[in-house]
């Protein structure tokens, strides 16, 4: 066998699976698997101890799914990407999921992999995180004790994705006014080794940007925004030089760690055009 | 564990530890060697199977986890001599070259056209993305797709 013997944990319940999050020890927890299995055939290969517990969400139904009331997006942790892909969701920043989604490796991958396994899987590489935060999405958390915390996305990435409590869903604000972009740049044209990937909404008045947030994964840390850049477009309007002078506005380190010369250019590149994209659709 | 799956319309109990993969439990506990064992590492595809009519990773599915589900592996397409009309039409087409990939391909295309019989060639390519054949020999698989959904819409 390629894994290590382990024990298979199936609640039924998110209070039951929270109950169990705390307790159990020597844990992880099984989403749709695409990571977590994987990396533990790895380690088993290497001859590293892997969790003794995996406490699996697959038999959760009410982790699952995607709903919208009032002006609240909600997406539930077990909901698979290629199920976000298909939901309907409405016109806005919000498409912007869609484009995040049908960049996600494979079919088959997108079929087996959820959402909150995406965010919370504490691999510096995922898509959603950046999304989320230029989304300022409020990622919800159920404790043992049945009560619920709820921290902005940005503040889960600062605190390098880790929580004591179940994640269980996200809730985005449905903002009407909002656009986004997304970009996604892979290491090579045929294979998908994801590089860098920028997520950017805005609100506009006329032409005047604001409440602008520009998420950014460069694959070396967390998920995190560029403020700099933010409050450069925060005070700008759209025009076809956007782009371009948005680039003398970066906070550079964050574009610049550990990064080659063709990701920095990429980078650029991809802000560039992300940029355009929304004074276009302006 | 006593786990109870569902396996080309078959229930099936067996007595499992929770490390073993669905392809694991396919192949070596039921012998169904149709599906294949490649990479194990979700790359190839070659271990695909259809999971509630999704074409889903077997060698990344704990077999205990997916208990409740509809399980098809490339042995339950057939109706008993009577090939389904994706794995006729990759004989018809001569889609199939060394044959590795060709099971995981065809869970793939099935999968795509219960859904959708008349996909575009877009479509094709990206149901058919997780699915590597290191013979290139996608020009004939993708007719073969296209066909069999003709033959399914009818």
């Amino acid at each position: 066998m390629l894994l290590n013997p382990l024990t298979l944990h199936l609640p039924k319940t998110s209070l039951e699976a929270a109950r169990l999050y705390k307790e159990l020890e020597d844990s992880k927890v099984l989403a749709g698997g695409t990571f977590l299995l994987n990396s533990m055939k790895l380690l088993k290969v290497k001859g590293t101890k892997t969790a003794r517990n995996i406490l699996s969400l697959a038999k959760v139904d009410e982790l699952k799914g995607v709903s919208l009331q009032g002006d609240t997006l909600t997406i539930r942790a077990m909901t698979r990407i290629n199920d976000l892909l298909e939901t309907q969701l409405p016109d806005g920043h919000l498409k912007v999921l869609h484009t995040v989604c049908t960049n996600i490796s494979t079919n088959p991958i997108r079929n087996m992999a959820t959402f909150g396994g995406n965010l919370t899987c504490r691999y510096t590489w995922t898509e959603m995180g950046a999304v989320m935060i230029a989304l300022e999405a409020k990622m919800h958390f159920l404790g043992a004790d049945g009560k619920e915390e709820i921290i902005g996305a940005e503040d889960f990435f600062k605190n390098a994705a880790r929580s004591e409590k179940l994640f269980t869903h996200v809730t985005i604000k449905t903002r009407m006014a909002a656009c986004a972009a997304y970009r996604r740049v892979k290491k090579t044209v045929h294979v998908d080794v994801p590089l860098l990937a920028i997520c950017m909404k805005t609100e506009i008045k006329g032409k005047q940007w604001y409440n602008t947030r520009v998420g950014i994964n460069n694959g070396v840390a967390f998920a995190q925004r560029d403020l700099a850049l933010e409050e450069f477009l925060n005070k700008s309007s759209s025009s076809p030089d956007l782009g371009k002078e948005a680039l003398e506005h970066l906070t550079t380190a964050i574009y610049d760690t550990r990064s080659s010369d063709y990701k920095k250019h990429m980078f650029r590149v991809s802000l560039k055009s992300a940029i355009e994209e929304i004074s276009l659709s302006s | 564990m006593d786990v109870n799956l569902t396996i080309n319309k078959k229930q099936i109990t067996l007595n499992l530890k929770g490390n073993e993969t669905l392809l694991e439990v396919l192949r070596d506990h039921l012998s169904l060697t149709g599906t294949k064992t490649a990479c194990q590492e979700s790359e190839c595809g070659t271990c695909t199977v259809i999971i509630d009519g999704n074409a889903t990773l077997s060698c990344i599915t704990l077999a205990a986890n997916v208990q409740g589900t509809e399980i098809t592996s490339i042995e339950g397409l057939a109706q008993g001599d009577v090939l389904h009309p994706v794995q006729q039409a990759f004989i018809d087409y001569g889609s199939v070259q060394c044959g590795f990939c060709i099971p995981g391909m065809i869970m793939s295309s099935v999968a795509l056209l219960e859904k959708n019989p008349e996909p575009t060639q877009k479509e094709v390519e990206y149901a058919l993305d997780g699915n590597i054949c290191r013979c290139a020999g996608y020009p004939k698989i993708f007719e073969a797709v296209h066909a069999a959904g003709k033959k399914m819409k009818k």
